[in-house]
């Protein structure tokens, strides 16, 4: 079967399809990044601010928030005055 | 499965293309024999390429592995199958094997493949990074790590929406969803085990609290952090991303411990966690870092130097077995011990506590070969038929055995280890020509 480079992608999903799972890991994720995201650009926040705003656990605030420092949207701040907790900005 | 069939021929089959197996199928290869090595990760380069520092030199790891990786993946000799299995053996007669290789799609034409990593920016995704251990995300198409040997995208199949994105940005145009499973049949001759080994699972001791308290972390976590290419910016909890000002380590998690299953020592424990705790102290100089062991296993060169160096920076060494570790509000950890020398149950509280966790056998050798018996030892690692001699000898004749596929060891010593298999594997090729 001839496929059209550049758009394989096609080809695989009509013949193995994307189980449900993968699809709300997708929009949980989207969910996440965007609130995160919305939060920061108010002001900077620690994790600690973020976690109160967000309603989440502190561990999966940290999860996403490396996650979106590691891939650029996220910068990280100063830390505070007893050196325990930085504060995390948007990447302009 | 299976999609292609591919026959081919090697001299010499190496099964792991970790430190030991990559330093094998150099020696074999630098003599003139033709290598297959077989690696089921997607990069090779093993658990060393992972790591912050060696022991007991501080040397960087990378700056080690690289290079190393480097002259493997360009030496004419020798070919590398990344993302592929063994999934069997076979001696068809006196130097003479054949082995059944699956090949699994990366989705990526690597030789293609540019390493830009605009596949990575434009996918949507975000899943656990194995290569991180959990500590951040990953998306689900990704080059496996920033020295990653091929450097090359993958994509996790798994996890993928088939959305198109990286295959819309590729300028190179090399991913390709049309791959599917090669099964390769190979003539070879002679046979390096270099699998490696795992680490211990710190859930099968509950009492330690991995999981559930999310500051407490595995050494390899630690050694991520630690590492050039780390996760964070700098070494923070990941329970709520406080810099740590109390650590402890705890020794022997999953290491002589009949309870569990595994009563001997890892070998390697107790220095990775010196290691650490010197590397933390220059990381974060006003830390309290304390190690929990039972006893203090430094026995190689210049070994007990290292740990007399850890104790002159202020590393707190106590000889105490764990009993349990719980959790205050505040994502502290107390330690509930027995202090070995006092004779009395204590109480200590830290900010982060590192499970120091041991080495454990590869249970995959086994299964190579249906038709052989490879014998295994009483601990499940290879069986060296002759130890003190010839230690890279097996119970099948011309299959070798190189690094902690025999056993725990140290990196000098895998090395040292897979050059005794290589000798051995090319005496063998050289008789039998």
């Amino acid at each position: 079967m001839e496929v059209e480079k550049g758009k394989t992608f096609k080809y695989l999903r009509e013949k193995k399809g994307v189980n449900q799972e993968v699809k709300d890991n997708l929009k949980h994720f989207t969910k996440i990044k965007k609130v995160i995201l919305d939060a920061l650009k108010e002001k900077d926040l620690t994790v600690e601010e973020l976690t109160q705003q967000l309603k989440m656990p502190k561990h999966e605030v940290v999860y996403y928030l490396m996650s979106l420092v590691k891939y650029g949207f996220v910068k990280t701040g100063v830390i505070d005055d007893m050196d325990e907790y930085f504060n995390y900005k948007i990447s302009k | 499965m299976p999609g292609k069939i591919i026959n081919n021929s090697f001299d010499a089959l190496v099964i792991g293309g970790g430190i030991a197996g990559g330093e094998a199928a150099l020696n074999i290869a630098n003599n003139g024999f033709k290598v297959l090595i077989i690696e089921k990760d997607l990069s090779i380069g093993g658990k060393m390429i992972l790591l912050s520092k060696v022991f007991p030199t501080l040397d960087c790891s990378a700056c080690i592995t690289t290079p190393k990786v480097s002259e493997i993946s360009r030496h004419p000799g020798i070919t590398i199958f990344t993302g592929s299995e063994v999934k069997n053996i076979a001696k068809i007669k006196e130097n003479s094997f054949e082995a059944e290789v699956v090949r699994n799609p990366r989705y990526v034409n690597v030789d293609d493949c540019t390493g830009c990593q605009l596949c990575e920016e434009a996918c949507p995704v975000l899943v656990p990074d194995q290569y991180q251990y959990n500590l951040v995300g990953r998306k689900a198409a990704f080059i496996p790590h920033s020295i990653a040997s091929p450097r090359a995208a993958a994509i996790d199949i798994e996890n993928c929406t088939l959305c198109g994105a990286c295959e819309k940005v590729c300028p190179a145009k090399c991913i390709d969803f049309t791959q599917e499973t090669e099964t390769y049949h190979l003539k070879i001759k002679t046979v390096v085990l270099a699998t490696g080994f795992n680490l211990f699972d710190p859930l099968k001791i509950p009492r330690y609290g991995f999981g559930q308290f999310k500051n407490v972390i595995t050494s390899m976590q630690m050694e991520r952090q630690l590492a050039p290419t780390r996760p964070f910016s700098t070494i923070l909890r990941p329970g709520d991303g406080k810099v740590p000002d109390k650590i402890a380590y705890v020794l022997c998690t999953g290491s002589r411990d009949a309870t569990i299953g595994n009563p001997i020592c890892s070998q390697i424990c107790c220095m990775y966690s010196i290691k650490q705790a010197q590397l933390l102290m220059g990381a974060l100089p006003m830390a309290d870092v304390t190690i929990y062991y039972i006893n203090i296993r430094s026995f190689g060169k210049g070994f007990e130097e290292f740990y007399d160096q850890a104790k002159g920076m202020g590393v707190n060494f106590i000889k105490g077995k764990i009993g349990k570790i719980s959790e205050t509000d505040k994502g502290n950890l107390i330690l509930r011990y027995e202090d070995i020398n006092e004779n009395i149950v204590k109480e200590t509280e830290h900010d982060m506590v590192v499970l120091s966790v041991g080495v454990l056998p590869n249970p995959e050798n086994s299964s190579f070969f249906p038709n052989e018996q490879l014998k295994l030892d009483p601990f499940n690692f290879v069986y060296q038929t002759d130890c003190l001699a010839s230690p890279a000898l097996t119970s099948i004749h011309g299959v070798f055995v190189a690094g902690t596929a025999s056993g725990p060891m140290d990196i000098p010593d895998s090395i040292l280890s897979a050059g005794a298999a290589s000798s051995e594997a090319i005496s063998y090729l050289t008789q039998k020509k």
